[in-house]
């Protein structure tokens, strides 16, 4: 339950407030848990907790979330129980909302899907690729997209001119300045995917072998130019991963308009960082009939509450929608079925051989792949690679996986990166723990 | 052509070595073959063997060794007590993330108490903890079972947990297992443990002797008299201190009677005075019965030495009671007899003389010599006539929890009382209240007062009651 809280300090709030005692009203309905806490104030803190998401609101004037009131409602009614009892107006009015803002997303996912199958694909295998006639027919607006076409057609010819003089006068000569300029300039050209590789480059060659790094970075970046140029020629889901790589953004409504995967997904690891003054949280889950790998994406402003709805060390039974492309991986939650499920036992995993199978197949679909989520079983982890995978350099000696192993084979959750393995969780006679 | 010459041609650039082709565009390929390929030829059947990787011996490719029977060297055994409760272990995540942190050492004796072990996610930072704070090391080696203890052979900064008592036998065990052999044996029959270590004596290093010695308190009895004797003449000074302060308190010893006979010499008890003559050297008897000969810096040398006499002489030398004694004229070195009885009734555990000293002077040490109900009346007395400050603090924590009623409801009232006027010297009182008070009494610590800094020690018996529970 508190791994639900947003940090340290909010976890013990929370327990302060678990008492019954707190409560002036605690109560269920449904899958809907309400509460009034005595507060500073006069009037009592309204929470409300939606647990089908879990969704949250609390009428304090508290900017973390979830906040201490919503999460002592929570651990007081996993603790003691609560008695059902009708909804409060003030708790319905929210209900209420949250489904008319449900309905209204739905409508506009059922437009898009309606136009999507009212479109046929075009002929010539660029069937999803909004090529210049098919994102006029779509935007209904010609003229941006076309000239934004031609600024990111523009923008890659100097950068594959750059990358040629860079490789003719050698990489010894890099300068950090250079790779700046040039993000600056890609974005200029409407290119932002290509541009935010380019700013990653600065942090090359502080790093280990670095000119074989950035020969690899240089190498991927000229493939996406060529790929970009040559696009109509690919087939369409690699001509869809190339236009996302290079920085065209996909609709929510377009990625929910398409067929969703409904499975048991195992949340197997999330990850928070700031890049450009922008929080984004990375959740990797991995569908246990379907055996598909996916990562769901949220992003907030810093000191804004990031989606807490998917929690490391639980299985959630929904549907997944995936962006189109090669080796389909980011995707949406379209539709959750139950309330998510913490694990009591190591979900399936594969086996070393069948997971580097998959990412071969991953890499061969889109050769760009960076980051792909793992579940290995039966593997012994050592200090610097597990199952015969090498970990990454910043993640050797991962000593809560190897308490948990002691030499034996376990089952861990990892990102596979071009560096290495980063470890994300393992289980602890059945209880998920987080590296 | 090989990923490491197309790296050198980057390096160097095709303007100065020649590159025939496109030297990006076979670089694409060859990094897509690399990370699409297997890093070994068979990884799943030789988990270690990833050449160049740095592995060492740490992970286990014999996991996989023939014949397979027996654990292969490289495995941590099964452990054989069982891990704490689900809730019990996230209660212990939470303190070493910093909530509640001075709860540590209740957790980790109630948890070692409790027969059970801490399931091993948590082992990193538990024994990164114990490698910060000894303190907490004396219930790891239980706590942290045989993964623990693997995991120690594997991290040079968690070594010390291999000195720590596991439960091995005294012929076997490390030090710190003979310790605790010794120190339950001493408990269940003293005369056993004594010629368990009279047996082995002379071939113990100097710092077990002196070990072993200061577990001879539990049990001390006349009958480890020529044992005690024997030991005032050992090479090691902590054990002859240590020898010298057990002989003290058996007032039949040798030691105790040779005192005796110095303080005669010293001190003439009169009808309505005590005059007193200290010695005026330090001789080598006097050193061999544990008296220092050096005195602390500002301390006169026979002022000294005649402390040391007194409170090494066995109390029943004083003819009459000790209040009797107290309300006599002593002229002269009057302060030094005193706080020679002080140390004799702290040294000796005598209760009636504690009691009086306590009026005289009240210091924690001198509780240790009563039982616990009367350290919690003498304390609670003292809470309500005493102002709050360090002295105060100092007797309340030499109170051996857990706190009864009485004692709880003082401080309580103290807490109520402090927080009115001077609310920024709460911290202390508060904090050795919430962690001495018995935890089952956190109800009545919730109904005492509506005030802030109650209500938070409540809240922290009520952390120290769900830790039990959850422990029990």
């Amino acid at each position: 339950m508190l791994a639900l809280a947003p940090d340290a300090s909010s976890q013990k709030a929370a327990q302060g407030l678990s008492s019954p005692a707190k409560w002036l009203v605690r109560g269920m309905s449904g899958e809907v848990l309400f509460g009034e806490c005595k507060g500073s104030g006069a009037k009592p803190y309204q929470s409300c907790v939606d647990l089908s998401e879990p969704a949250y609101r609390c009428s304090c004037p508290s900017r973390k979330f979830p906040c201490k009131h919503c999460l002592g409602l929570l651990l007081s009614w996993s603790a003691d129980g609560v008695p059902d009892l009708a909804v409060p107006p003030w708790a319905a009015e929210w209900i209420d909302q949250r489904a008319a803002r449900a309905a209204k997303a739905e409508a506009r996912v059922e437009a898009a899907r309606a136009a999507a199958s009212a479109e046929p694909p075009e002929p010539g295998g660029s069937g999803a690729v909004p090529s210049g006639a098919r994102a006029e027919q779509a935007s209904g607006r010609p003229d941006t997209r076309t000239v934004r076409q031609a600024r990111v057609a523009a923008g890659l010819s100097e950068l594959e001119r750059w990358l040629g003089d860079q490789v003719r006068h050698g990489l010894a000569g890099a300068d950090p300045a250079d790779w700046q300029g040039l993000a600056k300039r890609l974005v200029d050209a409407q290119a932002p995917g290509v541009a935010s590789i380019a700013s990653r480059l600065a942090r090359v060659p502080g790093q280990e072998g670095w000119p074989a790094r950035l020969l690899e970075e240089y190498a991927l970046l000229k493939l996406l130019v060529v790929a970009y140029t040559r696009r109509a020629e690919l087939p369409a889901p690699l001509a869809q991963t190339v236009l996302q790589r290079v920085g065209f953004p996909v609709a929510r409504e377009d990625v929910l308009a398409g067929q969703p995967v409904r499975d048991e997904w195992d949340v197997i690891g999330t990850r928070d960082e700031e890049v450009d003054r922008l929080l984004t949280r990375r959740v990797w889950l991995r569908g246990r009939a379907s055996g598909r790998a996916a990562v769901v994406l949220s992003f907030a402003p810093p000191g804004q509450p990031l989606d807490a709805s998917l929690v490391a060390g639980t299985t959630v039974e929904a549907d997944l929608a995936f962006y189109p492309g090669a080796a389909p991986l980011r995707a949406l939650v379209a539709v959750r079925h139950r309330m998510a499920e913490p694990h009591t036992a190591a979900p399936p995993g594969l086996t070393p051989d069948a997971a580097l199978d998959e990412l071969a197949a991953a890499i061969a679909g889109d050769p760009w792949v960076d980051s792909w989520p793992l579940l290995l079983s039966g593997v012994v982890p050592g200090s610097a690679q597990v199952g015969g995978l090498p970990l990454h350099p910043r993640h050797r000696d991962p000593w809560r996986l190897l308490a948990v192993s002691g030499g034996h084979p376990v089952t861990m959750s990892a990102e596979w990166t071009p560096q290495g393995l980063r470890p994300l969780m393992t289980w602890d006679e059945g209880r998920a723990v987080l590296l | 052509m090989k990923w490491e010459d197309l790296v050198s041609a980057a390096l160097v650039g095709t303007d100065r070595r020649a590159y025939p082709g496109d030297l990006l565009g076979d670089a694409a390929l060859e990094v897509i073959r690399r990370r699409a390929g297997h890093p070994t030829p068979a990884p799943a059947t030789a988990p270690s063997a990833v050449p160049g990787s740095g592995e060492e011996a740490v992970s286990s490719g014999e996991a996989l060794a023939p014949g397979g029977a027996a654990p292969p060297e490289g495995t941590a055994p099964p452990e054989e007590r069982e891990a704490v409760p689900r809730k019990a272990a996230d209660r212990l995540r939470r303190v070493l993330g910093g909530e509640q942190p001075r709860l540590l050492a209740e957790w980790l004796r109630l948890a070692a108490g409790s027969g059970r072990r801490v399931p091993a996610h948590v082992l990193p930072d538990l024994l990164d903890r114990g490698d910060r704070d000894r303190s907490i090391r004396e219930h790891l080696g239980l706590l942290a079972g045989h993964r623990g203890r693997w995991l120690a052979a594997r991290n040079p900064a968690w070594a010390y947990l291999l000195d720590e008592p596991t439960g091995e036998t005294w012929e076997l065990g490390s030090s710190g297992d003979r310790r605790a052999y010794l120190k339950h044996l001493r408990e269940s029959d003293p005369e056993a443990a004594r010629t368990l270590v009279e047996a082995t004596w002379t071939q113990e290093t100097p710092d077990d002797r002196a070990a072993f010695l200061e577990l001879f308190e539990s049990g001390l009895s006349i009958a480890d008299e020529p044992f005690l004797e024997q030991a005032l003449d050992d090479r090691r000074r902590e054990v002859r201190q240590q020898a010298a302060n057990l002989l003290s308190r058996l007032p039949g010893s040798r030691l105790a009677r040779r005192m005796a006979a110095r303080i005669e010499q010293a001190v003439r008890v009169g009808k309505h005075e005590i005059t007193v003559t200290p010695p005026t050297e330090c001789d080598r008897a006097m050193e061999r019965d544990g008296i220092r000969a050096k005195a602390p810096a500002g301390t006169g040398a026979r002022a000294w030495w005649l402390q040391q006499l007194v409170a090494r002489a066995p109390l029943s030398v004083w003819p009459g009671p000790p209040a009797e004694l107290l309300a006599k004229r002593i002229p002269d070195w009057d302060t030094e007899l005193r706080l020679g009885w002080v140390r004799a009734a702290i040294v000796q555990r005598d209760p009636e003389w504690a009691r009086a000293m306590f009026e005289w002077d009240p210091i924690a040490d001198l509780l240790v010599a009563l039982p616990p109900w009367e350290q919690q009346r003498l304390a609670a007395e003292f809470a309500e006539r005493h102002e709050l400050d360090n002295q105060l603090i100092m007797v309340l924590g030499g109170v051996e929890p857990p706190w009864g009623a009485g004692l709880a409801a003082a401080v309580l009232n103290k807490i109520v009382k402090m927080a009115a006027v001077q609310p920024w010297n709460l911290g202390e009182l508060s904090r050795i209240a919430g962690e001495r008070i018995d935890p089952a009494l956190h109800h009545l610590a919730e109904r005492a007062s509506a005030e802030q800094a109650v209500q938070e020690v409540a809240a922290l018996l009520r952390f120290r009651a769900e830790m039990r529970e959850e422990l029990s």
